[in-house]
């Protein structure tokens, strides 16, 4: 039997979020969100069976829910959401927005108003990153899309963020307001990730080593999964294109 | 909602609220230990919204998702550019957000009103005059250009047939 081709950096944190994906949870990914789509129809097809998972822009598995997804998270009722970033810095905020001078930026990205409202109130998040570099990890962001710490009496989930890279999982404390490495994946040390990351990250010793991915959620990502997305038209060109069995 | 402010849940310490001063931290005046952030209300003088449909008494369809019902409510005043004019309009029609004629000031025949964006159901993006539009506005002189070319001085007409004979020009022979 051959071993099939090497996971992708997609597929990566596609896997490692799902495993992270508590059973029953109602979970939903917004705009350009197809590794947080993918990676919660597999906890469903695997250790998550009963996730409520919404979907927006998907033809069958948005939930019919438009803005009303923030309603949902702002009366409690979202579990887990998903982000990713241009840039994360020592402080917990996240950047969505530009880079470079906000009133000259060098590049203008799709940052709105989403991530400082569901990033305050869905329970959970989970922030992906497709690089682990010190342009993404920055002193300080450019433009403060969402806050990490913000005054006690302003009601948030107290949930750490989970940060996802192709290094490491992070998590960022909000009542110390330091960032951990959580575990480093296979193939890298904790200095891969410390030289790649602007600023300090505190990291138990020994650092965990993330468990590999195994050949279950490989195939079942290259199959079940990928029907599933183009089926129900769930990013349904990304997913024939990008999780391809192999 | 003609209220003057609204509670928001989000937002605080974020770069948005920080640039600008319509957007403050209030306590909940029913829980002096619940912080929000209170934005004010936003009412344009006029909104224009295109509609895939509209009667001649101002009924119309709006986009099924957004916020366009919203913004007309909170206009003083309203003008739909419309796909079509159509007898009637009602409430349950599918496929788009009703708006009432109460709400609404003027209509407008507007058909490929939204080029180059797309009408669902009715066209698709043009990707080719977006593109054009990007490279263009990436310094003044070549917008100024874009402008030079197909707004100013241009009626819809004119504007519409010189995007049709480009889409012509474009479409792959045979189809």
């Amino acid at each position: 039997m051959s071993p099939q081709r090497p996971a992708s950096t997609e597929e990566l944190l596609i896997v490692l979020m799902s495993r992270d994906i508590r059973d029953w949870e109602t979970c939903a990914c917004g705009a350009l969100s197809m590794i947080p789509a993918a990676s919660m129809l597999l906890a469903e097809a695997t250790s998550a069976p009963y996730i409520e998972t919404i979907i927006l822009g998907s033809d069958q598995l948005s939930g019919n829910l438009g803005k009303d997804i923030h309603f949902l998270a702002q009366r409690g009722k979202l579990d887990l959401f998903y982000h990713s970033a241009i840039q994360f810095d020592a402080a917990g905020d996240f950047n969505l927005h530009v880079v470079g001078d906000p009133d000259a930026p060098d590049r203008r990205l799709p940052g709105g108003y989403g991530s400082g409202l569901i990033s305050y109130t869905a329970k959970r998040i989970f922030f992906f990153r497709t690089e682990h570099t010190k342009r993404t990890f920055v002193e300080k962001v450019d433009f403060v899309s969402g806050a990490g710490v913000t005054p006690p009496e302003f009601k948030r989930a107290a949930e750490p963020f989970r940060v996802y890279t192709p290094m490491a999982i992070l998590t960022f404390d909000r009542e110390t307001a330091r960032y951990s490495v959580e575990s480093v994946h296979g193939g890298f040390t904790i200095d891969d990730v410390r030289e790649n990351t602007t600023f300090e990250l505190d990291a138990p010793d020994p650092c965990p080593t993330t468990p590999p991915l195994t050949d279950e959620e490989l195939t079942t990502l290259r199959g079940e999964v990928r029907e599933r997305m183009v089926k129900t038209g769930t990013y349904a060109e990304w997913a024939a294109e990008e999780l391809q069995p192999g | 909602m003609g209220v003057p402010y609204i509670p928001v849940r989000g937002l605080a310490g974020t770069d948005v609220m920080e640039r600008r001063d319509d957007m403050i931290m209030s306590y909940n005046p029913f829980d002096e230990n619940d912080l929000n952030v209170v934005a004010k209300a936003q009412n344009p003088d006029v909104a224009i919204l295109h509609a895939m449909k509209a009667d001649e008494q101002g009924n119309a369809l709006l986009r099924q998702f957004g916020e366009d019902v919203v913004v007309a409510q909170a206009s003083g005043k309203v003008i739909i550019t419309a796909e079509e004019i159509v007898d009637s309009v009602q409430p349950g029609d599918a496929g788009g957000n009703y708006i009432s004629s109460i709400n609404v000031t003027a209509v407008v025949h507007a058909p490929n009103g939204a080029h180059p964006t797309a009408v669902k159901g009715y066209y698709e993006m043009d990707r080719e005059h977006i593109e054009e539009y990007v490279q263009a506005s990436t310094d003044d002189e070549s917008f100024q250009q874009y402008l030079d070319r197909y707004v100013i001085g241009k009626t819809e007409d004119e504007y519409q047939a010189m995007v049709a004979e480009q889409s012509m020009a474009a479409a792959p022979a045979g189809d």
